[in-house]
């Protein structure tokens, strides 16, 4: 096995007695002495939580032809950002599954920012290099010099605001500002993956540990990815491995509205027109348990009795009980009992909407 | 960590109250701890005859599904109904409120570990 990365803050997690697992190579705290229901709470509950996501990547895009290289190799429609907004989108193949979901900053004309999922790194640098071969673009992997923190609930910006010298108040919902943190340079955006308000902070390495201690001495709890995915999956977003993979398309994963077939040509473009023409191969649906039981993984997925499909994402939730993303065959999509085959046992299952708790997110 | 001295113990990290010929069945301080936050547990049913290591029961952290296995045979008389609304009850209180199932025992069991080789076992 190959040596585990580790974050700026790897001591940080020690000193805090966080349990350090393996993740996308990195070894990360899963949670802390406290316990994960109880960093669940404090994101959930009207506090703030900080995390570590340090092990995700950033790449810069700069060079007179930015846009037009974002146009081809994203889906998202990137003309439509103006300076100082972030787009969630993706990365496809030729064959119109799923790369990696990414999300992108725009800086200015000529300069945007994109943050990548940990495992997919690699493999997206390789990408985007490939393709910005034919455009005046730079591409940089900057993920080895950028601390990510986040830093989520009701508490956040207060927690915030005395370590920068912006008004918080004027970064909107999908905005971010380019500030000093620790004296260095920042980007704060107004994002996150939790269904709380809340901001995610990329700072050089350098400025890590001032930041994070800062943050905690005003309050902050920090968090482990058990919560993190906790907080997560209650939001029913999808997640690079679990909802979308290079097996599935935007149209499986519902994730057309990211996907822009009315803008020029951009790559999986053909694919996706083609799939959403013959219809998805799955449907990915939520859904929430009616008897007592937690939706795992790869559970199989019945529809009046007949296998369907199975789990994505499950977890039990402490405000609404057996909760799951799951993919189905597309037939069954629109009605059938639908129940989740746990240790051999249906349990029945009611389609549901997301998010399966209220989002807070301040839009 | 608490390791009572009244219990026999088990290398899966099950506990064991003899009384007689009835047992009450629950997982270590250690177990506990290990699996983090429990948020589930399935109980077997009433009447369940149950050999020596088969799975009677699961406890569910917020990350993991452990199977539970029975250190003694025989059959299964009473379950604790209280976990079933009050999971946590296993993380704050494994050896008491944390119980899990009472067997009548009729013959045979895994190996069991007293309070001392318990401790030895998990300093190893």
């Amino acid at each position: 096995m190959t040596e585990l990365a580790r974050t700026p803050l790897f001591d940080a997690h020690i000193e805090l007695g966080g349990k350090m697992v393996p993740f996308a190579g990195f070894a990360m705290p899963i949670q802390y002495p406290d316990g994960a229901l109880t960093e669940y709470n404090a994101v959930r509950q009207g506090h703030a939580g900080l995390f570590d996501i340090s092990h995700m990547g950033q790449v810069r895009v700069s060079g007179d032809e930015a846009l037009a290289f974002l146009q081809y190799a994203t889906t998202n429609d990137v003309s439509k950002l103006s300076d100082g907004q972030v787009q969630y989108s993706a990365l496809l193949n030729e064959r119109g599954s799923f790369i990696d979901d990414i999300t992108t900053y725009k800086i200015n004309d000529t300069e945007y920012y994109l943050c990548i999922n940990a495992a997919n790194r690699h493999k997206d640098v390789a990408h985007l290099l490939a393709v910005a071969a034919a455009f005046d673009v730079r591409v940089a992997d900057e993920s080895d010099d950028t601390t990510l923190l986040a830093l989520q609930g009701a508490t956040a910006q207060r927690t915030l605001q005395p370590l920068v010298d912006t008004d918080l108040d004027d970064i909107g919902y999908y905005r971010f500002a380019e500030v000093k943190l620790s004296g260095m340079p920042a980007i704060i955006s107004r994002t996150g993956y939790t269904g709380e308000d809340g901001f995610e902070l990329y700072l050089p390495n350098q400025a890590a540990l001032d930041v994070w201690q800062q943050l905690l001495a005003g309050g902050a709890v920090p968090i482990g990815l058990a919560a993190r995915d906790m907080l997560r999956t209650e939001m029913g977003y999808a997640l690079y491995g679990h909802e979308i993979s290079d097996t599935v398309t935007p149209v499986e994963a519902s994730l057309m509205w990211i996907t822009k077939l009315d803008k020029d040509d951009f790559i999986g473009k053909e694919a996706v027109a083609e799939r959403k023409e013959l219809g998805p191969q799955k449907k990915l649906i939520a859904l929430k348990l009616t008897e007592r039981g937690i939706p795992r993984e790869h559970y199989p997925v019945l529809v009046n009795g007949e296998a369907s499909g199975e789990v994505t994402s499950g977890m039990h939730s402490p405000m609404a009980g057996g909760v799951a993303l799951a993919y189905i065959k597309p037939e069954h999509a629109a009605k059938g009992s639908l129940a989740v085959e746990i240790r051999g046992k249906p349990v029945a299952a009611e389609r549901t909407g997301t998010p399966f708790v209220r989002s807070n997110v301040r839009k | 960590m608490t390791i009572p001295t009244d219990l026999k113990y088990t290398r899966e990290h099950e506990w064991v109250r003899q009384e007689g010929d009835t047992a009450t069945l629950g997982i270590s301080d250690h177990a506990q701890e290990a699996l983090g936050d429990i948020v589930f547990v399935e109980l077997p049913e009433i009447g369940r005859v149950v050999a020596p290591g088969d799975a009677f029961a699961v406890v569910e952290s917020v990350k993991a599904v452990s199977d539970i296995y029975a250190p003694v045979g025989g059959e299964i008389i009473e379950v604790n109904a209280e976990l079933e609304s009050t999971p946590e009850k296993v993380n704050t209180d494994p050896y008491g409120a944390g119980w899990i199932a009472k067997v009548k025992t009729s013959g045979g069991s895994v190996e069991l570990l007293d309070e001392a080789e318990y401790t030895t076992f998990l300093e190893e």
